[in-house]
């Protein structure tokens, strides 16, 4: 058998690229310093449920308000993760993890109070009508989760009469649509349409799969998202007053 | 059709394998053998969105599909090649439309082969519709649909039956964005081999009757998904070192279906096909370098090392500078078949194979496990203990854990590596009874996956 150093042939960038320190430590620099919102952040950090709960419970029992526990504990502990999410010290699925235990928390400070928490904003999520992979959606969701926004996640195989019922009952600032093929794509182009007929001029973010900027470029509402860590910073740039056009502008890498 | 486990493995040393050769070819469609002394291009394609409007527009599209491939076989001289057709959702719906497109595009190839003698032959992939808006349907109505269309075709003009089966998606697909290993070896290696053993019995029954081959399948659904989360160096979705975990579970799932009486050739897609080739003995068909019309890999060179088709995974028929794309891509993938043939015919196989293999060898830990030679070591463990299905899905992680482990000239990041031990070690946890571990999953995931329906799979 024939065995050749890889010398020349290949370059594995990403152990070339790797930074020196180790999630843990990165996460460590950017904890709360506040004793009762520590552990909170720590444990969200490691996707621990229970020890969210926990330390929620401490909190609470020193005399904070659950519902502010929210922003100033749970939050901050879960931009923690986005950040090295960002940054690429830490992977999705610790992303995801870490939204399951924020969320448990953020279901466990609701009980606690008879107050609503606020919300960064809603975002509606949907698959196109057709199509039944869902795994693409499921991420945008826990990341849009995982940075405040409350989600409205229709499914998968969504009529376009449904999404567009949706987006008039909840008034999101953005709609995320998925598809994992070309054919069912073609979908997107009918939710715009009904959309537009009603004067909803809200971006329709589109991507996964077969889904190219080329074609979400082709109706008025699309802003095309290569990665699904795009959404959350679409929303937060609508939040800060973007248009579509300065979406596009932003987003659009080709 | 009764299931019958590979209990040996059909080459007796990795090193048995070459490209073009399988112990057990494949005879289909005309005059085509598959797997006996040389290797043909598949090739793949699929309409444009708006030809899906009617039966007559999707029927005219694959005619042009099929004249345009078949007539630039001929212009450029190649001696055989196979067609596949993988079913829009509209063609497996209402099987009375995949069966027309079959008999349309089984025209043209027979028009083909009387006039040039080109050997050839097609292959339709129904979809696997089996699922509701909200949750999976493996058994039922949409079952009954799904082997109607399979019936349909085969009388049409199919020559190969084959499908990207979903079972065991719903528990897989939340597992993998959690690290979850118990849970991708319960969704892959046994909620995913239970499926393949149920339906895969059912077709190779109607490919009995009909007279036709029932071919194989891939664990698209799962595996590759995993291979796409996990993308390319640089993305940071999942580890790629988890990546070819569930690669390596997915090995004696997709070897259910020719346990349940399919033959091969494997689907193009099954990256996995390599360990099921060398466990079975059949054909297998593999895509590389020639689909990144579809999508990006780490081992587009290797992964020919011992095909015997050899796929562009898909591509939307439009027009490119050099002719429609299907003309393009079945033109590349046919000069790397010649190169191979030319290799098999002067005795360099070998060289061919390991020159293809050394190139990507140490890319990505996906393409190192891959690597033919262990490959044989995943195939070796999953043999071993033919007859449980969890234990033998158990053991193909843990030999693929342990080639990493013990992986010389491959390098790997520390998050990579981290995965890696975290695998290992969750992997020596889980008991190696299978009841066991199958009460257990059973009871978390109905908890924690609500989709979840065990009914799919008769628990």
């Amino acid at each position: 058998m024939l065995i050749v150093d890889k010398e020349g042939i290949l370059i594995r960038y990403n152990v070339k690229m790797e930074k020196s320190m180790t999630p843990e430590e990165a996460a460590a620099e950017l904890y709360p310093k506040e004793e009762l919102y520590r552990p909170i952040a720590e444990a969200i950090f490691e996707g621990e449920e229970d020890d969210v709960v926990e330390g929620l419970e401490a909190a609470i029992a020193a005399g904070k308000d659950p519902i502010a526990l929210i922003d100033d504990a749970l939050m901050v502990g879960m931009k923690v993760v986005t950040d090295l999410y960002d940054q690429g010290v830490i992977f999705l699925p610790n992303v995801m993890m870490s939204a399951d235990a924020m969320l448990d928390g953020i279901d466990f400070c609701k009980t606690q109070s008879n107050e609503a928490p606020v919300q960064k904003g809603k975002v509606v999520c949907m698959v196109a009508e057709g199509d039944v992979h869902d795994i693409g959606k499921s991420i945008v969701a826990a990341l849009l989760r995982a940075n405040g926004y409350e989600v409205i996640d229709l499914g998968r195989d969504v009529p376009s009469a449904e999404a567009l019922a949706a987006v008039k009952e909840h008034e999101p600032i953005m709609m995320t649509g998925t598809a994992l093929m070309t054919t069912t794509m073609y979908a997107f182009k009918e939710v715009n349409d009904l959309l537009v007929e009603s004067g909803i001029t809200m971006p329709f973010a589109c991507g996964g799969g077969a889904v190219n900027q080329d074609f979400v470029s082709t109706y008025s509402l699309g802003v095309y998202g290569e990665e699904a860590a795009d959404a959350p910073k679409m929303a937060d740039a609508i939040l800060a007053g973007a248009d579509i056009a300065a979406l596009r502008e932003k987003f659009h890498q080709h | 059709m009764a299931i019958n486990r590979f209990t040996t493995m059909a080459y007796s040393e990795a090193d048995e394998m070459v490209f073009g050769n399988a112990k057990k070819p494949v005879k289909a469609g005309l005059d085509l053998e598959i797997g006996a002394g040389y290797t043909t291009a598949e090739v793949n394609y699929a309409p444009r969105p708006e030809a899906g409007e009617s039966m007559e527009k999707l029927v005219n599209e694959y005619q042009r599909i099929t004249k345009d491939i078949m007539a630039r076989m001929v212009q450029v001289g190649f001696p055989s090649v196979v067609l596949e057709t993988e079913h829009v959702q509209q063609m497996t719906n209402n099987p009375s439309w995949g069966a027309a497109v079959a008999h349309a595009q089984k025209t043209i190839m027979e028009e083909y082969h009387e006039e040039y003698g080109i050997k050839c032959a097609l292959r339709h992939t129904p979809g696997d519709i089996r699922e509701h808006k909200e949750f999976m349907e493996l058994r039922g109505d949409k079952m009954t649909t799904v082997m109607e269309s399979f019936e349909q075709i085969a009388e049409s003009g199919a020559d190969l039956l084959s499908i990207e089966s979903m079972g065991g998606k719903e528990i897989f697909d939340y597992a993998v964005l959690r690290n979850d290993v118990p849970g991708m070896l319960y969704a892959i290696g046994c909620l995913g081999t239970m499926d393949m053993e149920y339906l895969w019995q059912e077709i190779a029954g109607v490919a009995q009757k009909k007279g036709v081959t029932a071919a194989g399948d891939t664990d698209c659904a799962q595996a590759n998904t995993a291979m796409f989360i996990a993308g390319g160096l640089l993305d940071k979705n999942l580890a790629h070192t988890l990546a070819i975990l569930a690669r390596a579970i997915s090995a004696p799932r997709s070897l259910a279906a020719y346990e349940a009486g399919a033959v091969g050739p494997g689907k193009d897609c099954g990256y996995e096909n390599i360990i099921v080739k060398a466990i079975s003995g059949m054909p297998m068909s593999f895509e590389g370098k020639t689909s990144t019309c579809a999508h990006s890999d780490v081992m587009g060179n290797l992964i020919m090392q011992c095909c015997d088709l050899w796929s562009n995974e898909s591509v939307e028929y439009h027009g490119e500078f050099g002719g429609t794309t299907v003309q393009c891509w079945s033109e590349s993938l046919n000069y790397d078949c010649a190169l191979m043939n030319t290799a098999l015919k002067s005795g360099n196989e070998k060289i061919l194979r390991d020159l293809l293999m050394a190139s990507d060898r140490f890319r990505d830990p996906q393409s190192y496990v891959l690597a033919y030679d262990n490959a044989y070591t995943v195939g070796e463990a999953i043999v071993k203990d033919a007859d449980d299905v969890f234990l033998r899905a158990k053991n193909a992680a843990v030999a693929c854990c342990d080639l990493l482990n013990n992986a010389e000239g491959l390098e790997m990041t520390k998050f990579e590596l981290g995965a890696l031990e975290k695998a290992t070690a969750e992997l020596d946890a889980i008991t190696s009874e299978s009841e066991t571990f199958m009460s257990e999953c059973m009871e978390r995931f109905k908890k924690e996956v609500p989709v979840f329906k065990p009914e799919n799979y008769a628990l």
